[in-house]
């Protein structure tokens, strides 16, 4: 598996990659959804106009299985960021990646920074065979879902967001329910709080990158030889046919999982 | 799998902005684009209900004026039936009475007509017979007045008789 580009300034690390396909993800969001919304209609709607108010409707759809419509007013715009920022963080990892490759320590920057986690690598393979030539690859582009800090981001947003939603909005219901339905049960309740932050993070992030994995592992199948290659592009066509289900599921399933949490928390009555 | 929080925050700076900027930008205006068309959509079906109300209540009107009318007419035809067989009926009874009249005057004018010929033909007889009997007589009877009552008288009885 090829590593991340890092470099160190100003004694924290940035994660190139990461920073790179943000920018991407979020100017393609944004292009999409300015270009849905550039000549709005009331009467007569553009194509991406109806399929923007498409999306608007299936995440009302979403919302309104979980909690009441009203309530959840507030948290629609959050629901489309969150869907469009996570299908299309999704997807694009699939079609193409970019990668470069390094053999010498001193080439091992970028604008000056040097590349801090590639030359760790080049040391580290150089200990371990030593007078053998270094490869070091690093992945330039992928799904920024993909990778953990950025998935856990997320769900950490949503995390703070349903607590402090929680202690605001529903101050003695959220905390009773702590100590339900006895008081010993306090650390239970606490550790199913951060397990669903877990689970909620760690899901798109296994699903997303184990998909790339896969991928990246057929793509160097596909390098090995003739047969290689023959055999691993019907294995790539079907396996990015599925990452793209994968990563509409994870996006759907993302984005169903905050409005679950956000109404549990803001659901005022009381049916213990 | 590596973990960096710079990498997290970073990602929750790009979410954020994005989240802020599509509120603004994109789905701001999409809302409230859509909750206007929501608007115009109730307000048409509203719109139609009331016209199929109206109409329906037009219908209703139509049938009624229809009914009245035909009500009317069969009244007017009854109206006319029952005008003309009273005309008839006194057509037929003037014309009875004109008739009897007609015929009254007939017969009056016949026994006029009648009378008076007698009349006459009983002055000319008289004359005649006068004359006649003058002439059969005219030795013994004279003109008398005496004689010719007698005469008269005759011919009255004869006349009475005829």
């Amino acid at each position: 598996m090829h590593i991340s580009p890092m470099i160190e300034v100003g004694g924290l690390d940035f994660d190139l990659s990461i920073i790179l396909m943000l920018i991407v993800t979020c100017t393609i969001v944004f292009v999409l959804a300015r270009l849905a919304t550039r000549n709005l209609s009331v009467e007569n709607p553009g194509k991406l106009q109806n399929f923007m108010e498409w999306l608007v409707e299936f995440v009302q759809g979403m919302m309104s299985s979980t909690m009441d419509l009203k309530k959840g007013k507030p948290f629609l715009g959050l629901g489309l960021t969150l869907i469009l920022f996570i299908f299309v963080g999704n997807m694009l990892g699939l079609p193409f990646g970019i990668v470069t490759e390094y053999h010498d320590v001193n080439k091992a920057t970028f604008f000056g920074h040097q590349l801090v986690n590639v030359v760790e690598e080049i040391h580290k393979v150089e200990a371990a065979n030593p007078g053998k030539e270094v490869e070091v690859g690093v992945t330039w582009w992928k799904s920024p879902t993909a990778d953990a800090s950025v998935s856990m981001g997320l769900a950490g947003l949503i995390f703070v967001l349903v607590h402090f939603l929680g202690l605001t909005r529903n101050t003695k219901g959220y905390l009773k329910h702590y100590l339900q339905p006895f008081a010993v049960f306090l650390p239970i309740n606490l550790i199913e709080q951060f397990s669903k932050l877990l689970t909620h993070g760690m899901r798109l992030f296994g699903n997303i990158f184990a998909g790339e994995v896969l991928i990246a592992q057929l793509v160097k199948l596909g390098s090995t030889g003739i047969i290689g290659g023959i055999a691993s592009i019907p294995l790539l066509m079907v396996w990015q046919g599925f990452s793209i289900f994968v990563g509409s599921i994870q996006a759907f399933v993302f984005v169903m999982l905050t409005f679950l949490y956000i109404s549990q928390v803001i659901d005022t009555h009381e049916e213990h | 799998m590596h973990f960096s929080i710079t990498s997290l925050v970073l990602a929750l700076i790009a979410f954020l902005a994005l989240y802020f900027l599509l509120n603004k930008y994109a789905f701001g205006p999409l809302f409230s684009v859509m909750e206007k068309r929501r608007e115009l959509v109730l307000q048409q079906m509203n719109e139609a209900a009331q016209t199929r109300e109206q109409a329906v209540s037009y219908v209703e009107e139509q049938k009624q004026a229809l009914q009245t009318a035909r009500k009317e007419a069969l009244e007017i035809i009854e109206q006319s039936r029952q005008t003309s067989s009273k005309q008839t009926e006194q057509l037929i009874e003037s014309a009875k009475v004109e008739a009897s009249r007609i015929k009254d005057e007939a017969v009056r004018d016949i026994q006029n007509e009648k009378n008076k010929a007698v009349e006459e033909l009983r002055g000319e007889l008289g004359a005649a017979s006068v004359k006649i009997a003058s002439k059969l007589l005219q030795k013994e009877v004279s003109t008398d007045p005496a004689q010719e009552g007698l005469v008269d008288q005759y011919l009255k009885e004869v006349g009475g008789r005829s």
